[in-house]
């Protein structure tokens, strides 16, 4: 049998497992490569330094679990470069599947290991439902959207609040986000209110982000496991994007060595078929 | 996490990834859980946050008006009866009609005029020549009213191009983000579960 007939003729599931072994090999074995920091990760980092100490920031949590891998490493990144400087956070989501308890974790989680108290360095307000009201109505008065936080509690008795009602209240928006809804938070929140944006978000997200960047709509961008593993590296805390980015590279390089055989295949298959 | 529940989560990811080998009604059964649990996760997460935070609460709180979205609500449920399916188009055409309203203007404003205005970029550095030169040619190729031949065809062809490149870009990022969430379960089994390794 010739290579390109073999080629096109290859059980799929050789790929799989070839796919599923780079996965597991670089957790046993120490493969790691080069982390070079991109200019908007680098951004976002200089763009949560500037900010004083004590500065209230929000953070939402537009994330469906189906992405945690991505953006759950992100996130605590975020808020752990925030309470290093002693930042206070208020968030929230417009993602109802998830992204309040999600945000309700990475907090509690993160706060309790800082020595954070809830209500005072930290606040989660959970869900409210359609996120184009929220959106605009925080602009105004974040109490006419939420008047009690994630579990019940009125707002006005969390003393983090007492002082923030709207988005001028708020130093900075650190977005984690996975879907479409971080384009109203540019559109709706940035250019409307005027509040400085940046995203940590899926790599699928990543490329449409680009232009949200080059036009000065947000201020830097964490793309996927990427962007992660970068900002773990500027914070000086490597952790779950940096460990997997190991079998992350392996395994573009063995789609890179796909794509090439792939074509080969191809160009092979077309040449043969090429009549004498 | 405690243990079983770690070990019915990670059977249910074996269950569903035996689908690569091939179908089987292990994955099936699967996948007919997590739907079930999704549909009834949603229907209590919508009758909790609007259902009751929007609605029952505010208006036994005294805002007797919303009393009129909930009636232009429910006329949705009257498209189970297919001879009166046509009122739901009252509550739809309102939907519709306010979404516009209220995204057209927000969109261009918020995006498509600040997105525009940055093209509108000094050709002195390269990058602002990639961009004019990019956004023109990718717009001369869906240009349709005249065919793509002679000059014309050549800008879009040279637009084919930059489209390309971008698919490229898209799809490397999407094949790190469907990476990342095999490495995360993969990590969730072999670390977490397991314990294999740290």
């Amino acid at each position: 049998m010739s290579l390109a007939k073999r080629l096109e003729s290859l059980d799929r599931r050789w790929i799989f497992l070839l796919i599923g072994l780079s996965v597991v090999l670089p957790m046993f074995l120490p493969i790691t490569f080069p982390e070079r920091i991109t200019s908007q990760t680098q951004a976002l980092y200089d763009t949560m330094e500037s900010l004083p100490e004590g500065s209230v920031i929000m953070v939402p949590f537009e994330v469906w679990p189906s992405t945690l891998p991505e953006t759950e490493p992100i996130a605590r990144a975020a808020v752990r470069h925030a309470f290093r400087r002693q930042m206070k956070i208020v968030s929230l989501s417009n993602v109802g599947g998830g992204g309040p308890s999600i945000a309700d974790r990475v907090l509690r989680e993160e706060g309790n290991a800082a020595g954070k108290v809830y209500g005072i360095d930290y606040v989660n307000l959970g869900y409210r439902a359609n996120y184009l009201a929220v959106l605009s109505g925080m602009g105004t008065s974040i109490r006419s959207i939420y008047q009690t936080d994630y579990s019940g509690t009125p707002v006005d008795s969390l003393p983090l609040m007492r002082n923030v009602d709207s988005y001028k209240d708020v130093a900075f928006i650190f977005a984690i986000a996975d879907n479409a809804t971080l384009d109203y938070w540019v559109s709706i929140v940035g250019e409307r209110f005027g509040a400085k944006i940046g995203a940590g978000v899926t790599a699928v997200m990543a490329p449409k982000m680009f232009a949200y960047i080059d036009a000065g709509q947000m201020v830097g961008l964490l793309g996927g496991m990427k962007g992660g593993a970068e900002y773990e590296k500027l914070l000086g805390l490597p952790d779950q994007s940096t460990r997997g980015m190991g079998a992350q590279s392996l395994i573009h390089l063995l789609i890179i060595a796909f794509i090439v055989l792939g074509n080969v295949g191809f160009f092979l298959s077309r040449r043969n078929a090429r009549p004498a | 996490m405690s243990f079983l529940v770690m070990t019915i989560t990670a059977l249910f990811t074996l269950a569903l990834y035996s689908f690569l080998y091939k179908d089987n009604p292990v994955y099936r059964f699967a996948e007919h859980v997590f739907a079930g649990l999704s549909a009834g996760y949603y229907a209590g997460l919508i009758f909790q946050t609007v259902l009751v935070q929007q609605l029952w609460v505010p208006l036994w709180g005294g805002q007797a008006w919303l009393i009129l979205p909930a009636l232009l609500g429910s006329l949705m449920f009257v498209r189970l009866s297919p001879k009166h399916a046509w009122v739901s188009r009252v509550a739809i055409a309102f939907v519709i009609g306010a979404n516009s309203g209220i995204l057209v203007m927000q969109q261009l404003h918020g995006l498509v005029l600040p997105q525009v205005a940055k093209t509108f970029v000094s050709m002195a550095s390269v990058q602002g020549v990639l961009i004019v030169v990019g956004v023109v040619c990718t717009l001369i190729y869906f240009y349709f009213s005249k065919p793509h031949t002679g000059v014309l065809g050549g800008v879009a062809t040279l637009g084919i191009w930059f489209i390309m490149i971008s698919f490229g870009a898209h799809f490397g990022y999407t094949v790190m983000a469907r990476v990342s969430l095999l490495i995360g379960r993969v990590q969730f089994l072999v670390i977490d579960w397991l314990h294999l390794t740290s």
